[in-house]
């Protein structure tokens, strides 16, 4: 699936750092993304968020004028976008207050230039769906929107729980997902006891995009630990 | 607070028993003096025998030689007076010059309970007459109107033993009262013992006769929280120093992870150029794995990371961790094989679940520091009765018995007094056993039958 849309989208980065503020700049550019702004304290960025209407907010938590959290709750007044924190502070507490108060992610420094875009592409994945969510497997494509898996030219509908595991596994895709992990995206908190009922609702699923369910491509097994959704051009 | 009690029992037995041993000891030697003075020397007996061997014959009176020299041993002398005209009609050569030759019944009466002229006298009946045995004047004190009440005397064996028991009771009642007092103030010095012994701070009243003890006490317990303050502000200091030392550290790293990863994938360079770059993200690497162990390693050795515990299934955590670390290993040098049984779906923890999947992302991050060239890494949970066996091995090069020996049992410089020149173990291993320590768990490292090393956890359900 494309996911060029999501260069798109713009962020803003908030750091004292000037030099750190170019580095992840000259990543997040050399990567693609088109509209990047930074900001180096807590005036400048609600100035700038007010101008540029960010779509992804990449706060630190020590500023000179101010804290990251207090900024997020300024910037979430505004308008509702994600937000991610890039901190050196390692600390538990500082991890859970941030989560709290409704921030997406949490990345301690120092990090690799991967890591970062992974993290701020799986945010926009989850917060900006495609306008076109076709998504291709081997033998079928799954039309998230609808709810609906294409296969032959027949559209097959998915029950609510096929589309919450196969939802998970996509936001993953590429990359094994737990059963406890799959049972919890379907059954919520206390997903013990689910395996069963996994097992059968996956092989349904099979059933629905694979041409030989007995010998899957796209949703594979990987034994006692979990499955992985193989799409195309991932 | 028992062994007061303890004491006080003692000392009541103690007291007891020489108050026992005492009395039986008087008596006993009250027992022998009196035997010893009574058997030995009695001068009534001295009388008798004398009168008996005081002889009349044609001659006149005569006394037998043994009788005499008893006599003279004993600077004593005697007379006889005769029963019809009360005349001394008989005496020794020593008889003192103003002891009357004449006497009346009263006279009589009177030498017999006591006296003549001051020498005390002892009668005994002779032949004919009374014979009256003198004593020198210090020889004998008499009692010369002794006489008892005959219910006294009857009722003496009772009386007796009815004073024993007041006095005993009554002893008892004073070490009682007195002990009490003592007690009152032992009480809170020992109580103020037991709250050292258990790290509290103490006071206590300085008074009462134990109040210089008191006073050491609170001495002791101000010393002590004292030194137990300045040690936890030291730990804390240091806790901080290598936090702040790592926090600051951060962005700098980040710096060159950024760059150097930028570099790393970079079209614009040749092959050999971006390889360097690659090493400076390895190196970089292994930097913030340092910082992020050496931070977690003190927090949890000072006791500043709290252990948040609840249930967790364990098998849930090994299979995330496993999952993420397959997801990470993109060139698949490092595959890792679940070998839990597949019936064994949840077994039960309590545990802190970050910390130990922490501890979990550790050992399989060991195996793949040690393993440059690929290994396989097998990771298995067991529900072994009342624990729970986390197992980690892999089939790279695995360590020599001393090494394990070793990784099981010297500690780590960090924790350790003595000499930090010698090469220890990892930061790694020590955050694992401190996290297994805070779950009240077991570590053994061991030789893996896949040809490199085993790490099992196990912990208490």
């Amino acid at each position: 699936m494309n996911e060029d849309y999501l260069l798109n989208k713009r962020i803003l980065l908030v750091d004292d750092e000037q030099e750190l503020l170019d580095m992840v700049l000259s990543i997040l550019t050399e990567f693609g993304f088109q509209t990047v702004k930074t900001a180096k304290n807590v005036k400048e960025a609600i100035e700038q968020a007010e101008t540029s209407r960010p779509e992804l907010a990449i706060l630190d938590i020590m500023l000179l004028d101010g804290n990251g959290f207090d900024l997020m709750k300024q910037l979430k007044k505004g308008s509702d976008y994600p937000i991610l924190f890039l901190t050196a502070r390692g600390e538990d507490d500082d991890k859970f207050k941030g989560f709290g108060l409704g921030a997406d992610d949490y990345i301690i420094k120092p990090f690799l230039p991967k890591e970062l875009l992974f993290r701020i592409m799986a945010i926009l994945r989850r917060s900006y769906k495609d306008e076109n969510p076709l998504v291709y497997l081997h033998d079928s494509q799954i039309d998230f929107s609808r709810a609906e898996v294409i296969k032959n030219n027949e559209h097959i509908p998915l029950t609510a729980k096929e589309f919450d595991i196969l939802s998970a596994l996509y936001r993953n895709a590429g990359r094994i997902v737990t059963i406890d992990a799959l049972c919890e995206a379907a059954w919520g908190n206390n997903p013990f006891g689910y395996e069963n009922s996994l097992m059968a609702h996956i092989r349904r699923i099979r059933e629905k995009i694979e041409r030989n369910p007995s010998q899957p491509v796209s949703l594979v097994t990987v034994k006692g630990l979990g499955y992985k959704l193989i799409t195309e051009g991932k | 607070m028992k062994s007061i009690s303890k004491l006080i029992r003692r000392f009541v037995g103690i007291m007891t028993l020489s108050t026992l041993l005492f009395s039986i000891l008087n008596v006993a030697f009250f027992a022998i003096v009196f035997v010893k003075n009574t058997t030995t020397f009695s001068p009534w007996d001295m009388a008798d025998s004398a009168a008996a061997a005081l002889q009349f014959t044609n001659y006149g009176y005569s006394i037998s030689g043994d009788v005499m020299t008893k006599l003279k041993e004993e600077n004593a002398w005697a007379f006889l007076i005769d029963n019809d005209t009360r005349q001394v009609v008989w005496q020794t050569d020593n008889l003192p010059d103003n002891i009357p030759m004449q006497y009346t019944l009263s006279d009589i009466a009177e030498l017999t309970r006591g006296y003549v002229n001051g020498y005390p006298t002892f009668t005994g009946a002779a032949q004919n007459g009374l014979l009256v045995l003198g004593y020198p004047k210090d020889k004998f004190w008499k009692h010369t109107r002794a006489s008892w009440d005959y219910n006294f005397i009857a009722n003496l064996p009772r009386n007796a033993i009815l004073i024993l028991a007041i006095n005993t009771i009554l002893m008892f009642l004073l070490y009682a009262a007195a002990n009490t007092k003592l007690l009152r103030s032992i009480r809170p010095i020992a109580k103020g013992i037991q709250d050292l012994s258990g790290g509290n701070p103490v006071y206590i009243k300085e008074n009462g006769m134990l109040s210089e003890l008191a006073e050491k006490i609170n001495k002791t317990s101000e010393i002590l929280q004292k030194q137990t303050e300045q040690l936890r502000k030291k730990e804390n200091a240091r806790a901080n120093w290598i936090a702040g030392v790592s926090h600051d550290i951060r962005t700098p790293l980040s710096m060159i992870m950024g760059y150097a990863g930028q570099l790393e994938h970079s079209t614009q360079l040749p092959a050999a150029e971006r390889k360097k770059a690659a090493g400076i993200v390895k190196q970089s690497n292994r930097m913030r794995d340092l910082i992020n162990d050496l931070n977690l390693a003190s927090r949890l050795e000072y006791d500043m990371q709290p252990l948040t515990m609840k249930q967790e299934n364990a098998i849930s955590i090994l299979r995330q961790m496993v999952v993420d670390f397959i997801n990470m290993d993109i060139d698949d040098k490092f595959p890792i094989e679940w070998k839990t049984v597949d019936t064994l779906s949840a077994c039960y923890i309590n545990a802190d679940k970050d910390l130990l999947k922490r501890a979990i992302s550790n050992l399989i991050q060991n195996s793949i520091n040690h393993n440059e060239n690929g290994c396989v890494i097998y990771v298995s949970v067991d529900d072994d009765n009342n624990t729970c066996k986390i197992c980690i091995e892999d089939s790279g090069i695995g360590a020599s018995d001393e090494q394990i020996d070793k990784l099981n049992n010297t500690p780590h410089y960090m924790v350790c007094d003595t000499n930090t020149a010698e090469q220890r173990h990892g930061l790694g291993l020590l955050i694992v056993k401190q996290i297994i320590k805070g779950h009240n768990g077991k570590i053994v490292i061991d030789h893996s039958e896949y040809g490199g090393l085993k790490v099992v956890l196990i912990i208490p359900k």
